[in-house]
């Protein structure tokens, strides 16, 4: 085993390194590891065979449709309407505007699916609204992508979708709503941070709208906010499953945007088709090469080996789970989320269960984790497009990011340790 | 050879938008199908996972072409432009080497394995054959996108030396 696996780590390193896709650095390491014990041509038979086992799922049809609908919604007034509801509810408090930043890139994130466009659609409108009204940019900047990530673990979340793949058929209903209570702590915790940033600089406090008004930028949001009701109401109420859900997400967001905001153009359509095509299949040849992957992982036996390694180095669970939090935390620094889920949750995920985690609650940590790495240099996808919707530098935003960092690093192992965060909501609702 | 790629271009991602417009029609219908006439459609979900595999592959070539596909460039950005150049070629070559083997060689061989016996789909009787033959035929395309980067590669690289 020790040979091949060496070969994999070797060859996807030196691909990743010379900017070879990932998808394509993932296969052909695959492909060189298989090829240490096994002939060329059932090599490259087995990986093609994996390749269109792995895209044959019925699991992975939610994912074209959340993407789709994410692309719908992300147009257009979505992103003014929740500004403007933020704004009625909690515009007021002390750091008003920091917190109403932080409520919208939670909403949009989740109703969007992407932290990218939560960070340019709210990012956009926001970070220059507070620094008119006296806030430091590179903090509004650091707010806005370090809320922008709390989307990924509040559903509906295909990362949670791909994680579920990854990890063998762990129930997305389940996981869907076990991200809630996670997800709103983060977007607390950051909002704790934003009140004691603007009372020690002194913010200005915004003063509350009349009640009528409140009552009428609420109701403006409520549209966008039903999509999320339908889609988790119905997976919640076991009404559909959560490919149907991603198809009536659709439905009802084209009805939105077309029919009755009419923000999106019929002739526009076609573009957005490509698009969502686009996105999803990069993900699905990442999940058909991955699946290649862990067949070899597992034909080596690899997973087991790290597994064996880890309970050398400690046999505390405490200290192995923090291993694997800090080892995530160094890898979702230089790699995007889809991949880094699809390598190291079959490498993970078994080593979690052996010490009595659950699938379920070993996703959310992962997933919590490698949000932290979105925003975070070297390689931060929502960092770099926060500092160009801001017109700043990833240099200047690092300082005020680290307050934000230390509170997401404190709900991450919150998470990680008290299984009940996780697991409490699926419990109650009969998911698991 | 432009005129050519050109006419690759637009119809593949004509092929992406139909197949992404398909599987909408198509989930659509399966939970209209079940919750307002209650006949649930077991044909529609196994389209709808074929038409999937389609999407994944052939958007991925059309990924390809966008150069959207997911890359670390950390370390590249660095080097000096003509050493950027020879990674490019390095990075389109491993892709060619991919698609050749694992798409094109182990695809043909899967086509293969299910014609002999035929298998078709349990509920639509589709000859299997079919849905996995997106596999060398993504495989080819890739291999021509691949082929198409390498020489505008080699001809900049020739124009800056």
């Amino acid at each position: 085993m020790e040979i091949a696996g060496l070969v994999l780590i070797a060859v996807f390193f030196v691909l990743l390194l010379l900017n070879v896709p990932i998808s394509f650095s993932i296969g052909i390491a695959s492909l060189v590891a298989m090829l240490v014990s096994i002939d060329f041509v059932p090599a490259v038979t087995t990986a093609a065979q994996r390749m269109a086992g792995g895209l044959n799922s019925f699991a992975l049809l939610a994912i074209p449709f959340f993407v789709l609908s994410g692309l719908i919604m992300g147009r257009g007034g979505i992103a003014r309407r929740l500004i403007e509801c933020a704004m009625a509810l909690i515009g007021m408090l002390p750091g008003g505007l920091a917190l109403v930043n932080v409520l919208s890139c939670t909403l949009f994130g989740s109703i969007s699916g992407s932290a990218v466009a939560a960070t340019s659609a709210i990012g956009s409108f926001m970070i220059p609204e507070m620094e008119k009204k006296g806030y430091d940019k590179n903090f509004s900047t650091a707010v806005t992508v370090a809320a922008s990530t709390t989307g990924m673990v509040i559903p509906p979340s295909n990362i949670l979708i791909i994680y579920a793949i990854a990890g063998g058929g762990v129930s997305i209903s389940a996981l869907f709503v076990a991200g809630y209570l996670p997800g709103i702590l983060v977007a607390l915790s950051l909002m704790m941070v934003c009140s004691l940033y603007a009372k020690k600089h002194g913010y200005p406090v915004g003063s509350a709208m009349p009640a009528k008004k409140i009552v009428q930028k609420v109701l403006a949001a409520v549209p966008s906010l039903l999509l999320i009701v339908i889609v988790m109401g119905g997976i919640i109420a076991g009404i559909f499953t959560a490919t149907e859900a991603g198809a009536i997400a659709v439905l009802y967001s084209l009805l939105l945007s077309v029919v009755i905001y009419r923000e999106v153009k019929v002739k526009e359509l076609s573009a957005i088709l490509l698009k969502a095509g686009e996105i999803t299949a990069i993900v699905l040849l990442l999940i058909a090469v991955s699946s290649t992957m862990s067949w070899i992982l597992a034909y080596e036996n690899i997973p087991q080996s790290i597994s064996d390694f880890l309970l050398t180095i400690s046999d505390n669970p405490l200290v192995i789970l923090l291993i694997i939090n800090l080892t995530l935390l160094a890898i979702g620094a230089f790699m995007d989320m889809t991949p880094s889920v699809l390598i190291f949750t079959p490498i993970f995920l078994p080593v979690a269960e052996s010490l009595g985690l659950s699938p379920l609650h070993f996703g959310i940590m992962m997933v919590l984790n490698l949000s932290i790495g979105l925003c975070s240099p070297p390689v931060g996808s929502v960092l770099f497009v926060g500092c160009s919707v801001a017109k700043t530098s990833i240099e200047q935003v690092i300082k005020p990011l680290m307050p934000l960092y230390a509170a997401m690093f404190v709900v991450l192992m919150m998470v990680t340790y008290i299984p009940a965060i996780s697991e409490f909501l699926p419990r109650f609702f009969g998911l698991m | 050879m432009n005129n050519l790629t050109h006419w690759l271009d637009k119809l593949l991602s004509l092929a992406v938008t139909l197949l992404m417009l398909a599987i909408v029609v198509t989930v659509s219908w399966q939970v209209m199908s079940r919750y307002i006439f209650h006949v649930p459609s077991s044909g529609s979900e196994e389209l709808a996972r074929f038409l999937l595999i389609w999407i994944g592959m052939l958007g991925g070539v059309y990924a390809y072409r966008t150069k959207a596909h997911l890359g670390l460039n950390i370390v590249t950005m660095k080097l000096s432009a003509i050493k950027q150049l020879y990674a490019l070629i390095f990075s389109h070559l491993a892709v060619l080497a991919f698609s050749i083997s694992v798409l094109v060689i182990g695809g043909i061989n899967i086509v293969n394995l299910t014609l002999d016996p035929v298998q078709t789909s349990a509920a639509l009787n589709i000859n299997i054959a079919v849905v996995y033959s997106i596999i060398p035929i993504s495989g080819l395309l890739f291999c021509s996108y691949a082929i198409v980067e390498l020489l505008s590669t080699i001809r900049t690289l020739r124009g800056n030396k």
